[in-house]
Protein backbone atom coordinates (compact mmCIF):
# COMPACT_ATOMS: atom_id res chain seq x y z
CA UNK A 1 0.00 0.00 0.00
CA UNK A 2 1.09 3.36 -0.66
CA UNK A 3 0.21 6.83 0.46
CA UNK A 4 1.30 10.29 -0.51
CA UNK A 5 2.96 13.32 1.49
CA UNK A 6 1.30 16.75 0.61
CA UNK A 7 3.66 19.67 1.76
CA UNK A 8 1.44 23.40 1.45
CA UNK A 9 3.76 25.61 -0.29
CA UNK A 10 2.13 28.70 1.15
CA UNK A 11 -0.77 29.77 2.57
CA UNK A 12 -3.94 30.58 0.31
CA UNK A 13 -5.11 33.78 0.54
CA UNK A 14 -8.66 32.72 1.15
CA UNK A 15 -10.37 29.14 2.37
CA UNK A 16 -9.50 25.93 1.35
CA UNK A 17 -12.41 22.95 1.17
CA UNK A 18 -9.85 19.90 1.82
CA UNK A 19 -12.80 17.80 2.26
CA UNK A 20 -11.15 15.24 -0.58
CA UNK A 21 -8.02 14.98 0.70
CA UNK A 22 -8.80 11.35 2.19
CA UNK A 23 -6.03 8.87 2.29
CA UNK A 24 -7.97 5.80 0.72
CA UNK A 25 -9.22 8.31 -2.39
CA UNK A 26 -5.63 9.10 -3.11
CA UNK A 27 -4.00 5.85 -2.75
CA UNK A 28 -5.00 4.62 -5.47
CA UNK A 29 -3.93 7.51 -7.76
CA UNK A 30 -1.14 8.36 -10.37
CA UNK A 31 0.72 11.20 -9.74
CA UNK A 32 -1.02 13.28 -12.52
CA UNK A 33 -4.15 12.56 -11.52
CA UNK A 34 -3.35 13.19 -7.71
CA UNK A 35 -1.78 16.46 -9.43
CA UNK A 36 -5.22 16.97 -11.12
CA UNK A 37 -7.61 16.46 -7.71
CA UNK A 38 -9.31 19.58 -7.44
CA UNK A 39 -10.24 21.60 -3.95
CA UNK A 40 -12.60 24.18 -3.13
CA UNK A 41 -11.77 27.47 -2.72
CA UNK A 42 -14.89 29.70 -2.62
CA UNK A 43 -16.47 29.38 -6.40
CA UNK A 44 -13.37 28.22 -7.47
CA UNK A 45 -11.66 24.71 -7.59
CA UNK A 46 -7.67 24.85 -7.43
CA UNK A 47 -5.83 21.90 -8.63
CA UNK A 48 -3.60 20.02 -5.82
CA UNK A 49 -0.37 20.70 -7.65
CA UNK A 50 -0.86 24.47 -6.79
CA UNK A 51 -1.21 24.25 -3.70
CA UNK A 52 1.20 21.19 -2.67
CA UNK A 53 4.38 19.24 -3.27
CA UNK A 54 3.54 16.12 -3.93
CA UNK A 55 6.03 12.73 -2.73
CA UNK A 56 5.07 9.22 -2.93
CA UNK A 57 5.77 7.41 0.29
CA UNK A 58 5.41 4.07 1.26
CA UNK A 59 2.99 2.81 3.84
CA UNK A 60 2.47 -0.55 5.40
CA UNK A 61 -0.99 -1.96 5.36
CA UNK A 62 -3.48 1.41 5.16
CA UNK A 63 -3.30 4.20 3.06
CA UNK A 64 -1.38 6.88 4.21
CA UNK A 65 -1.87 10.34 3.71
CA UNK A 66 0.45 13.25 5.18
CA UNK A 67 0.02 16.89 5.01
CA UNK A 68 2.26 19.39 5.95
CA UNK A 69 2.36 23.08 6.86
CA UNK A 70 0.42 26.10 7.93
CA UNK A 71 -2.82 24.30 7.17
CA UNK A 72 -5.19 27.22 9.48
CA UNK A 73 -7.14 27.96 6.18
CA UNK A 74 -7.75 24.16 5.31
CA UNK A 75 -10.82 23.46 6.76
CA UNK A 76 -12.97 19.99 6.46
CA UNK A 77 -9.45 17.89 6.58
CA UNK A 78 -10.44 14.69 7.00
CA UNK A 79 -14.06 15.07 6.40
CA UNK A 80 -16.32 11.55 6.32
CA UNK A 81 -13.25 9.93 6.53
CA UNK A 82 -13.92 6.03 6.98
CA UNK A 83 -10.31 4.37 6.49
CA UNK A 84 -6.82 4.64 6.20
CA UNK A 85 -4.36 6.96 8.44
CA UNK A 86 -4.10 10.83 7.69
CA UNK A 87 -1.09 12.83 9.19
CA UNK A 88 -1.56 16.78 9.47
CA UNK A 89 1.90 18.21 10.66
CA UNK A 90 0.71 21.85 11.57
CA UNK A 91 -2.34 23.63 12.34
CA UNK A 92 -5.52 23.24 10.48
CA UNK A 93 -9.29 25.11 10.23
CA UNK A 94 -12.74 24.38 11.05
CA UNK A 95 -14.31 20.67 11.11
CA UNK A 96 -11.01 19.02 11.18
CA UNK A 97 -12.55 14.98 11.55
CA UNK A 98 -15.68 16.54 11.65
CA UNK A 99 -18.61 13.36 10.67
CA UNK A 100 -15.07 10.97 10.40
CA UNK A 101 -16.26 7.32 10.72
CA UNK A 102 -13.07 5.48 10.89
CA UNK A 103 -9.57 5.27 10.05
CA UNK A 104 -7.01 7.19 12.30
CA UNK A 105 -6.55 11.09 11.84
CA UNK A 106 -3.61 13.14 13.80
CA UNK A 107 -2.84 16.06 14.09
CA UNK A 108 0.52 17.78 15.00
CA UNK A 109 -0.26 21.30 15.35
CA UNK A 110 -4.40 23.57 16.64
CA UNK A 111 -7.35 22.79 15.06
CA UNK A 112 -9.86 25.40 15.33
CA UNK A 113 -13.86 24.98 15.66
CA UNK A 114 -16.20 21.79 15.28
CA UNK A 115 -13.11 19.19 15.62
CA UNK A 116 -14.49 16.13 15.61
CA UNK A 117 -18.24 17.16 15.71
CA UNK A 118 -20.57 14.68 14.65
CA UNK A 119 -17.38 12.37 14.46
CA UNK A 120 -19.10 8.72 14.30
CA UNK A 121 -15.85 6.66 14.42
CA UNK A 122 -12.18 6.23 13.87
CA UNK A 123 -9.61 7.78 15.94
CA UNK A 124 -8.73 11.94 15.82
CA UNK A 125 -6.13 12.99 18.32
CA UNK A 126 -4.86 16.79 18.33
CA UNK A 127 -1.50 17.23 20.13
CA UNK A 128 -2.38 21.02 20.18
CA UNK A 129 -5.77 23.22 21.27
CA UNK A 130 -9.04 23.17 19.53
CA UNK A 131 -11.62 25.84 19.33
CA UNK A 132 -14.99 25.91 20.62
CA UNK A 133 -17.63 22.78 20.01
CA UNK A 134 -15.15 20.38 19.73
CA UNK A 135 -16.98 16.96 19.51
CA UNK A 136 -20.54 18.43 19.14
CA UNK A 137 -23.28 18.43 16.76
CA UNK A 138 -22.95 20.28 12.72
CA UNK A 139 -25.12 23.23 12.95
CA UNK A 140 -28.51 22.73 12.74
CA UNK A 141 -28.45 18.76 13.90
CA UNK A 142 -29.29 17.43 16.65
CA UNK A 143 -27.15 14.67 17.77
CA UNK A 144 -22.94 15.83 18.26
CA UNK A 145 -20.55 13.31 18.16
CA UNK A 146 -21.65 9.79 18.19
CA UNK A 147 -18.88 7.31 18.14
CA UNK A 148 -14.90 7.02 18.01
CA UNK A 149 -12.88 8.52 20.13
CA UNK A 150 -11.51 11.75 20.26
CA UNK A 151 -7.70 12.22 22.31
CA UNK A 152 -6.89 16.15 22.88
CA UNK A 153 -3.47 16.85 24.31
CA UNK A 154 -4.01 20.34 24.73
CA UNK A 155 -7.07 22.41 25.79
CA UNK A 156 -10.75 23.18 23.91
CA UNK A 157 -13.01 25.94 24.11
CA UNK A 158 -16.40 26.36 24.70
CA UNK A 159 -19.28 23.77 24.65
CA UNK A 160 -17.04 20.46 24.21
CA UNK A 161 -19.04 17.71 23.66
CA UNK A 162 -21.92 19.63 23.46
CA UNK A 163 -25.27 17.34 22.63
CA UNK A 164 -22.73 14.26 22.58
CA UNK A 165 -24.33 10.73 22.17
CA UNK A 166 -21.65 7.93 22.31
CA UNK A 167 -17.91 7.94 22.18
CA UNK A 168 -15.22 9.11 24.27
CA UNK A 169 -13.92 12.39 24.46
CA UNK A 170 -10.39 12.80 26.44
CA UNK A 171 -8.73 15.83 27.14
CA UNK A 172 -5.23 16.13 28.69
CA UNK A 173 -5.29 19.96 29.32
CA UNK A 174 -7.94 22.50 30.32
CA UNK A 175 -11.68 23.08 28.57
CA UNK A 176 -13.76 26.34 28.52
CA UNK A 177 -17.59 27.16 29.58
CA UNK A 178 -20.54 24.16 29.27
CA UNK A 179 -18.30 21.31 28.47
CA UNK A 180 -20.56 18.63 27.59
CA UNK A 181 -23.91 20.55 27.73
CA UNK A 182 -26.97 19.07 26.66
CA UNK A 183 -24.92 15.88 26.30
CA UNK A 184 -27.07 12.79 25.29
CA UNK A 185 -24.47 9.56 26.19
CA UNK A 186 -21.06 9.14 25.82
CA UNK A 187 -17.55 9.65 28.01
CA UNK A 188 -15.72 12.62 28.56
CA UNK A 189 -12.80 12.60 30.84
CA UNK A 190 -10.87 15.32 31.52
CA UNK A 191 -7.40 15.56 32.80
CA UNK A 192 -7.24 19.74 32.85
CA UNK A 193 -9.59 22.23 34.53
CA UNK A 194 -12.98 23.08 32.83
CA UNK A 195 -15.16 26.61 32.77
CA UNK A 196 -18.52 27.19 34.26
CA UNK A 197 -21.70 24.68 34.10
CA UNK A 198 -20.06 21.28 33.05
CA UNK A 199 -22.42 18.93 32.30
CA UNK A 200 -25.60 21.52 32.27
CA UNK A 201 -28.44 20.27 30.80
CA UNK A 202 -27.34 16.63 30.00
CA UNK A 203 -29.21 13.74 29.71
CA UNK A 204 -26.78 10.63 30.19
CA UNK A 205 -23.43 10.04 29.96
CA UNK A 206 -20.23 10.05 32.16
CA UNK A 207 -17.75 13.01 32.79
CA UNK A 208 -14.76 12.05 34.65
CA UNK A 209 -12.73 15.04 36.43
CA UNK A 210 -8.95 13.26 36.92
CA UNK A 211 -7.51 15.85 38.07
CA UNK A 212 -9.91 18.54 39.12
CA UNK A 213 -13.25 19.08 41.26
CA UNK A 214 -15.40 21.63 39.70
CA UNK A 215 -18.37 23.29 41.31
CA UNK A 216 -21.74 21.01 41.33
CA UNK A 217 -24.47 22.80 40.16
CA UNK A 218 -27.22 22.30 42.48
CA UNK A 219 -28.96 20.08 40.03
CA UNK A 220 -26.57 17.08 40.28
CA UNK A 221 -27.26 14.99 42.82
CA UNK A 222 -24.44 12.69 45.29
CA UNK A 223 -24.50 9.50 44.95
CA UNK A 224 -23.12 7.05 47.78
CA UNK A 225 -24.03 3.76 46.60
CA UNK A 226 -21.33 1.35 45.32
CA UNK A 227 -20.51 2.07 41.59
CA UNK A 228 -17.29 0.25 41.48
CA UNK A 229 -17.57 -2.23 38.96
CA UNK A 230 -18.37 0.31 36.51
CA UNK A 231 -16.11 2.14 37.72
CA UNK A 232 -13.14 -0.08 36.74
CA UNK A 233 -14.34 -1.18 33.78
CA UNK A 234 -14.47 2.58 32.87
CA UNK A 235 -11.05 3.26 34.52
CA UNK A 236 -9.16 0.37 33.11
CA UNK A 237 -10.15 1.51 29.71
CA UNK A 238 -9.12 5.74 30.61
CA UNK A 239 -5.98 4.01 31.49
CA UNK A 240 -4.96 3.11 28.61
CA UNK A 241 -4.31 6.91 27.73
CA UNK A 242 -1.74 7.17 30.65
CA UNK A 243 -0.75 10.33 32.26
CA UNK A 244 -3.54 11.49 35.07
CA UNK A 245 -5.43 8.57 33.83
CA UNK A 246 -3.29 6.11 34.25
CA UNK A 247 -3.78 5.55 38.18
CA UNK A 248 -7.83 6.13 38.02
CA UNK A 249 -8.67 2.44 38.78
CA UNK A 250 -6.75 2.78 42.37
CA UNK A 251 -8.69 6.09 43.42
CA UNK A 252 -12.24 6.02 45.17
CA UNK A 253 -15.09 7.42 43.30
CA UNK A 254 -17.17 10.04 44.44
CA UNK A 255 -20.13 10.30 42.59
CA UNK A 256 -22.67 13.09 41.30
CA UNK A 257 -25.97 12.26 38.98
CA UNK A 258 -27.77 14.88 37.11
CA UNK A 259 -28.68 17.02 35.53
CA UNK A 260 -31.98 16.79 37.32
CA UNK A 261 -33.28 19.65 35.20
CA UNK A 262 -33.33 16.97 32.45
CA UNK A 263 -33.46 13.30 32.73
CA UNK A 264 -30.66 13.28 35.30
CA UNK A 265 -29.59 9.69 33.89
CA UNK A 266 -25.45 11.56 33.21
CA UNK A 267 -22.97 11.34 36.11
CA UNK A 268 -19.66 13.67 37.42
CA UNK A 269 -17.05 11.04 38.20
CA UNK A 270 -14.69 12.64 40.25
CA UNK A 271 -11.82 9.80 41.66
CA UNK A 272 -10.62 11.10 44.78
CA UNK B 1 1.40 -51.33 27.40
CA UNK B 2 0.52 -54.59 25.91
CA UNK B 3 -1.86 -56.68 24.24
CA UNK B 4 -3.74 -59.19 25.00
CA UNK B 5 -6.31 -61.90 23.12
CA UNK B 6 -9.46 -60.76 24.91
CA UNK B 7 -12.32 -63.37 24.98
CA UNK B 8 -15.40 -62.03 22.74
CA UNK B 9 -18.44 -60.95 25.05
CA UNK B 10 -21.66 -62.36 24.53
CA UNK B 11 -23.07 -58.75 24.09
CA UNK B 12 -24.60 -58.01 21.23
CA UNK B 13 -24.74 -54.57 21.61
CA UNK B 14 -22.25 -51.30 20.21
CA UNK B 15 -19.03 -53.20 21.71
CA UNK B 16 -16.64 -54.49 19.56
CA UNK B 17 -15.03 -57.16 20.72
CA UNK B 18 -11.35 -57.85 20.09
CA UNK B 19 -7.86 -57.74 20.66
CA UNK B 20 -7.65 -55.38 24.20
CA UNK B 21 -4.74 -53.09 25.03
CA UNK B 22 -3.49 -53.09 28.27
CA UNK B 23 -2.33 -50.64 30.90
CA UNK B 24 -1.11 -50.72 34.32
CA UNK B 25 -3.00 -53.87 33.90
CA UNK B 26 -6.23 -51.56 32.91
CA UNK B 27 -7.74 -52.73 29.73
CA UNK B 28 -8.82 -50.31 27.11
CA UNK B 29 -11.33 -51.19 25.15
CA UNK B 30 -11.33 -50.69 21.35
CA UNK B 31 -14.16 -48.54 20.90
CA UNK B 32 -14.90 -44.73 20.97
CA UNK B 33 -16.41 -42.28 22.61
CA UNK B 34 -19.22 -40.40 20.36
CA UNK B 35 -19.90 -36.70 20.69
CA UNK B 36 -22.30 -34.33 18.89
CA UNK B 37 -22.38 -31.21 17.59
CA UNK B 38 -23.57 -28.27 20.50
CA UNK B 39 -23.76 -24.51 20.77
CA UNK B 40 -21.62 -23.12 23.71
CA UNK B 41 -20.88 -19.97 25.51
CA UNK B 42 -18.38 -19.06 28.14
CA UNK B 43 -19.72 -16.40 30.86
CA UNK B 44 -17.15 -14.91 33.27
CA UNK B 45 -19.12 -14.16 36.58
CA UNK B 46 -17.01 -11.81 39.23
CA UNK B 47 -18.41 -10.83 42.41
CA UNK B 48 -17.04 -8.77 45.89
CA UNK B 49 -14.98 -12.22 46.55
CA UNK B 50 -14.25 -15.46 45.16
CA UNK B 51 -17.09 -17.62 47.74
CA UNK B 52 -20.03 -14.72 46.39
CA UNK B 53 -19.06 -15.65 42.78
CA UNK B 54 -18.63 -19.80 43.45
CA UNK B 55 -22.01 -19.06 45.43
CA UNK B 56 -23.37 -17.65 41.66
CA UNK B 57 -21.48 -19.76 39.53
CA UNK B 58 -22.65 -23.05 41.31
CA UNK B 59 -26.55 -21.61 41.48
CA UNK B 60 -26.25 -20.64 37.71
CA UNK B 61 -24.92 -24.09 36.51
CA UNK B 62 -27.33 -26.23 39.08
CA UNK B 63 -29.99 -28.79 37.28
CA UNK B 64 -27.72 -28.51 34.35
CA UNK B 65 -26.51 -31.85 33.77
CA UNK B 66 -27.92 -32.98 30.75
CA UNK B 67 -29.75 -31.53 27.69
CA UNK B 68 -32.43 -34.53 27.77
CA UNK B 69 -34.15 -32.44 30.51
CA UNK B 70 -31.98 -29.56 31.77
CA UNK B 71 -32.54 -27.41 28.79
CA UNK B 72 -28.58 -26.91 29.23
CA UNK B 73 -25.42 -28.75 30.32
CA UNK B 74 -23.60 -26.31 31.92
CA UNK B 75 -20.41 -26.47 34.98
CA UNK B 76 -17.62 -24.12 36.49
CA UNK B 77 -14.53 -24.43 34.40
CA UNK B 78 -12.40 -22.65 36.61
CA UNK B 79 -11.64 -19.70 38.91
CA UNK B 80 -10.56 -16.87 37.79
CA UNK B 81 -7.96 -14.33 39.54
CA UNK B 82 -8.42 -10.90 39.54
CA UNK B 83 -6.04 -9.99 37.13
CA UNK B 84 -8.22 -12.35 34.55
CA UNK B 85 -11.74 -10.36 35.11
CA UNK B 86 -13.05 -7.48 33.09
CA UNK B 87 -13.06 -5.85 36.28
CA UNK B 88 -10.22 -6.80 38.60
CA UNK B 89 -12.34 -8.87 41.00
CA UNK B 90 -12.29 -12.54 41.18
CA UNK B 91 -14.37 -14.59 39.33
CA UNK B 92 -15.32 -17.99 37.97
CA UNK B 93 -15.53 -18.57 34.08
CA UNK B 94 -18.56 -21.28 33.63
CA UNK B 95 -19.50 -22.76 30.24
CA UNK B 96 -23.17 -23.30 29.14
CA UNK B 97 -23.96 -25.84 25.88
CA UNK B 98 -27.25 -26.76 24.34
CA UNK B 99 -28.51 -28.04 21.22
CA UNK B 100 -29.25 -25.35 19.22
CA UNK B 101 -28.73 -21.20 19.74
CA UNK B 102 -32.45 -20.67 20.23
CA UNK B 103 -31.91 -22.87 23.52
CA UNK B 104 -28.60 -21.76 24.74
CA UNK B 105 -29.70 -18.04 24.82
CA UNK B 106 -33.04 -18.67 26.86
CA UNK B 107 -31.04 -20.88 29.05
CA UNK B 108 -28.09 -17.99 29.59
CA UNK B 109 -31.35 -15.30 30.37
CA UNK B 110 -33.11 -17.12 33.07
CA UNK B 111 -29.67 -18.41 34.29
CA UNK B 112 -28.28 -15.48 34.17
CA UNK B 113 -31.12 -13.60 35.49
CA UNK B 114 -32.33 -15.41 38.66
CA UNK B 115 -28.67 -16.89 39.44
CA UNK B 116 -26.25 -14.15 39.01
CA UNK B 117 -28.71 -10.67 39.12
CA UNK B 118 -30.11 -12.20 42.09
CA UNK B 119 -26.76 -12.75 43.67
CA UNK B 120 -25.16 -10.14 46.01
CA UNK B 121 -21.76 -8.12 43.88
CA UNK B 122 -22.13 -10.31 41.22
CA UNK B 123 -21.30 -8.71 37.48
CA UNK B 124 -21.13 -11.02 34.43
CA UNK B 125 -19.30 -10.72 31.29
CA UNK B 126 -18.66 -12.49 27.53
CA UNK B 127 -15.59 -14.72 27.98
CA UNK B 128 -15.50 -15.60 24.49
CA UNK B 129 -13.89 -13.58 21.93
CA UNK B 130 -15.98 -14.37 18.66
CA UNK B 131 -18.97 -16.13 17.62
CA UNK B 132 -22.65 -15.56 16.79
CA UNK B 133 -24.04 -12.63 19.51
CA UNK B 134 -26.96 -13.82 22.11
CA UNK B 135 -28.50 -11.79 24.49
CA UNK B 136 -26.41 -12.00 27.83
CA UNK B 137 -27.93 -8.12 29.85
CA UNK B 138 -30.02 -6.90 26.75
CA UNK B 139 -33.06 -8.14 27.70
CA UNK B 140 -32.47 -8.47 31.61
CA UNK B 141 -31.81 -4.76 31.70
CA UNK B 142 -35.49 -3.71 31.71
CA UNK B 143 -35.55 -5.07 35.01
CA UNK B 144 -34.00 -2.03 35.87
CA UNK B 145 -37.72 -0.46 35.15
CA UNK B 146 -35.99 2.26 33.56
CA UNK B 147 -33.40 3.60 35.45
CA UNK B 148 -31.21 1.28 34.21
CA UNK B 149 -28.30 2.83 31.43
CA UNK B 150 -25.82 1.24 29.22
CA UNK B 151 -22.27 1.92 28.48
CA UNK B 152 -19.69 1.82 25.68
CA UNK B 153 -16.38 0.82 27.24
CA UNK B 154 -13.78 -0.25 24.65
CA UNK B 155 -16.49 -1.09 22.13
CA UNK B 156 -18.35 -3.47 24.49
CA UNK B 157 -21.50 -2.33 25.52
CA UNK B 158 -22.66 -3.09 29.25
CA UNK B 159 -25.73 -2.62 31.20
CA UNK B 160 -26.10 -1.11 34.78
CA UNK B 161 -29.39 -2.31 36.43
CA UNK B 162 -29.38 -0.68 39.91
CA UNK B 163 -30.30 -3.29 42.59
CA UNK B 164 -30.30 -2.95 46.43
CA UNK B 165 -26.41 -3.33 46.77
CA UNK B 166 -25.48 -0.91 44.18
CA UNK B 167 -26.07 -2.11 40.63
CA UNK B 168 -25.75 -5.01 38.48
CA UNK B 169 -23.40 -4.60 35.55
CA UNK B 170 -23.94 -7.12 33.02
CA UNK B 171 -22.29 -7.13 29.09
CA UNK B 172 -25.21 -6.82 26.72
CA UNK B 173 -24.37 -9.76 24.75
CA UNK B 174 -22.26 -13.27 24.40
CA UNK B 175 -21.05 -15.16 21.32
CA UNK B 176 -22.18 -18.14 20.96
CA UNK B 177 -19.48 -21.02 19.29
CA UNK B 178 -20.11 -24.55 17.69
CA UNK B 179 -19.26 -27.00 20.14
CA UNK B 180 -18.56 -30.43 20.92
CA UNK B 181 -21.52 -32.47 23.61
CA UNK B 182 -21.29 -36.16 24.95
CA UNK B 183 -17.54 -37.31 25.03
CA UNK B 184 -18.02 -39.84 27.79
CA UNK B 185 -15.51 -42.46 29.61
CA UNK B 186 -16.90 -45.39 31.31
CA UNK B 187 -14.83 -46.28 34.34
CA UNK B 188 -15.03 -50.39 34.68
CA UNK B 189 -14.63 -51.15 38.53
CA UNK B 190 -14.09 -53.79 40.77
CA UNK B 191 -15.95 -51.87 43.72
CA UNK B 192 -17.61 -48.96 44.48
CA UNK B 193 -14.52 -47.90 46.42
CA UNK B 194 -12.50 -48.42 43.18
CA UNK B 195 -14.62 -46.71 40.94
CA UNK B 196 -15.46 -43.60 43.21
CA UNK B 197 -11.63 -43.04 44.08
CA UNK B 198 -10.91 -43.57 39.86
CA UNK B 199 -13.45 -41.46 39.08
CA UNK B 200 -12.50 -38.36 41.13
CA UNK B 201 -8.99 -38.49 40.36
CA UNK B 202 -10.43 -38.55 36.90
CA UNK B 203 -11.95 -35.75 37.42
CA UNK B 204 -9.59 -34.45 39.41
CA UNK B 205 -7.23 -34.17 35.94
CA UNK B 206 -9.69 -33.60 33.65
CA UNK B 207 -10.63 -30.10 35.02
CA UNK B 208 -7.51 -28.96 34.71
CA UNK B 209 -8.24 -28.52 30.70
CA UNK B 210 -9.51 -25.23 29.42
CA UNK B 211 -12.73 -25.41 27.22
CA UNK B 212 -14.28 -28.62 29.20
CA UNK B 213 -16.44 -29.47 31.68
CA UNK B 214 -18.34 -32.58 33.07
CA UNK B 215 -21.10 -31.40 33.84
CA UNK B 216 -22.74 -34.03 36.58
CA UNK B 217 -22.54 -34.02 39.76
CA UNK B 218 -19.06 -34.06 40.89
CA UNK B 219 -18.14 -34.71 37.41
CA UNK B 220 -19.43 -38.10 37.30
CA UNK B 221 -22.64 -39.70 36.90
CA UNK B 222 -23.61 -43.43 37.53
CA UNK B 223 -27.18 -43.69 35.10
CA UNK B 224 -25.45 -43.61 31.74
CA UNK B 225 -28.04 -43.96 29.51
CA UNK B 226 -29.09 -45.10 26.12
CA UNK B 227 -31.39 -43.90 23.52
CA UNK B 228 -35.07 -45.01 23.68
CA UNK B 229 -36.91 -47.52 25.98
CA UNK B 230 -39.08 -49.85 25.81
CA UNK B 231 -41.77 -47.21 26.77
CA UNK B 232 -42.51 -45.22 24.20
CA UNK B 233 -42.65 -41.87 25.99
CA UNK B 234 -39.12 -42.00 27.29
CA UNK B 235 -36.27 -40.81 24.88
CA UNK B 236 -33.54 -42.15 27.35
CA UNK B 237 -33.42 -45.16 29.84
CA UNK B 238 -30.91 -46.83 31.78
CA UNK B 239 -27.86 -48.45 30.08
CA UNK B 240 -28.35 -51.73 30.79
CA UNK B 241 -24.67 -53.28 28.51
CA UNK B 242 -23.02 -51.81 31.38
CA UNK B 243 -25.15 -52.31 34.62
CA UNK B 244 -23.56 -54.80 36.92
CA UNK B 245 -26.89 -55.92 37.96
CA UNK B 246 -27.87 -56.99 34.83
CA UNK B 247 -24.44 -58.93 33.98
CA UNK B 248 -25.89 -62.49 33.42
CA UNK B 249 -29.68 -61.11 32.91
CA UNK B 250 -29.26 -58.38 30.04
CA UNK B 251 -28.70 -60.01 26.41
CA UNK B 252 -26.79 -56.52 25.80
CA UNK B 253 -24.54 -56.53 29.01
CA UNK B 254 -20.97 -55.96 28.16
CA UNK B 255 -19.42 -57.03 31.78
CA UNK B 256 -18.22 -59.81 33.49
CA UNK B 257 -18.59 -60.90 36.61
CA UNK B 258 -15.42 -59.23 37.93
CA UNK B 259 -17.02 -56.00 37.11
CA UNK B 260 -19.19 -54.62 40.24
CA UNK B 261 -19.42 -50.64 39.68
CA UNK B 262 -19.70 -48.54 36.25
CA UNK B 263 -19.11 -44.55 36.58
CA UNK B 264 -18.84 -42.44 33.70
CA UNK B 265 -17.58 -39.02 33.07
CA UNK B 266 -19.83 -36.80 29.89
CA UNK B 267 -17.55 -34.21 28.83
CA UNK B 268 -18.30 -31.11 26.80
CA UNK B 269 -15.94 -29.07 25.44
CA UNK B 270 -15.87 -25.65 23.33
CA UNK B 271 -13.79 -27.77 20.56
CA UNK B 272 -12.90 -31.51 19.64
CA UNK B 273 -9.63 -31.28 20.95
CA UNK B 274 -10.44 -29.81 24.00
CA UNK B 275 -13.02 -33.14 24.65
CA UNK B 276 -9.61 -34.91 23.57
CA UNK B 277 -7.66 -33.63 25.62
CA UNK B 278 -9.94 -33.80 28.51
CA UNK B 279 -10.37 -37.95 27.92
CA UNK B 280 -6.88 -38.36 27.98
CA UNK B 281 -5.87 -36.81 30.79
CA UNK B 282 -8.69 -38.89 32.45
CA UNK B 283 -7.62 -41.86 30.94
CA UNK B 284 -3.81 -41.33 32.20
CA UNK B 285 -5.56 -40.27 35.79
CA UNK B 286 -7.44 -43.89 36.10
CA UNK B 287 -4.41 -46.01 34.20
CA UNK B 288 -1.90 -44.62 36.47
CA UNK B 289 -3.42 -45.85 39.66
CA UNK B 290 -3.66 -49.14 38.16
CA UNK B 291 -5.35 -52.28 38.10
CA UNK B 292 -4.83 -52.28 41.56
CA UNK B 293 -6.70 -49.48 42.06
CA UNK B 294 -9.76 -51.44 41.28
CA UNK B 295 -10.34 -49.99 37.87
CA UNK B 296 -10.54 -53.04 35.17
CA UNK B 297 -11.62 -51.81 32.22
CA UNK B 298 -11.79 -48.37 30.51
CA UNK B 299 -14.64 -48.20 27.88
CA UNK B 300 -16.58 -45.47 26.11
CA UNK B 301 -20.58 -44.64 24.80
CA UNK B 302 -21.26 -44.91 20.91
CA UNK B 303 -24.40 -45.13 19.25
CA UNK B 304 -22.17 -46.90 16.40
CA UNK B 305 -21.41 -43.46 14.49
CA UNK B 306 -25.00 -42.71 14.37
CA UNK B 307 -25.02 -39.92 17.08
CA UNK B 308 -23.05 -37.91 15.98
CA UNK B 309 -19.70 -36.73 13.83
CA UNK B 310 -16.86 -36.90 16.65
CA UNK B 311 -15.54 -39.75 17.40
CA UNK B 312 -12.94 -40.25 20.57
CA UNK B 313 -11.23 -43.54 20.30
CA UNK B 314 -9.98 -44.41 23.12
CA UNK B 315 -6.77 -46.57 21.96
CA UNK B 316 -5.45 -43.81 20.52
CA UNK B 317 -6.35 -41.32 23.10
CA UNK B 318 -4.88 -44.28 26.02
CA UNK B 319 -1.67 -44.38 23.41
CA UNK B 320 -0.68 -40.78 23.51
CA UNK B 321 -1.62 -40.46 27.83
CA UNK B 322 0.88 -43.05 28.05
Amino acid sequence: MSGWRLVARAQPRLRIDARVLQPAALAGLSRPEVERVTLRQGRDAVPLAELFDIERIEASTTARLVVEGDLSRFDHLGWCMSEGELQVRGSVGDYAGAAMAGGRMTIAGHAADLAACAMRGGWLEVSGDVGDLAASALPGEMDGMRGGTFVLRGSAGTRLADRMRRGRVVVFGDTGDFMASRMVAGTVALAGRCGAHPGWGMRRGSLVFAGFVPEVAPTFTPVHSNADVFWQLLARDLASFGGPFASLAQRRLRRYAGDLAVLGKGELLMPE
Amino acid sequence: MRLLQRRALAAVGLYRAGRVMQINGVAIDDTFAEAFAMKATRIVVTAHNERWALHAGVSATGFATSVIACGCEAGIERALAPHETPDGRPGVALLLFATSGKELARQIERRVGQCVLTCPTTAAYAGLAEGESVALGKNLRFFGDGWQASKVIGGVRYWRVPVMDGEFVVQETTPVIKAVGGGNLLLLCSSTDAALAAAEAAVAAMRRVPGAIMPFPGGVVRSGSKVGSKYASLIASTNDAFCPSLTRLAPRSELDDSVRCVLEIVIDGLSESAVAQAMRAGIAAVVARGAAGGALRISAGNYGGRLGPFHFHLRALAGAAS
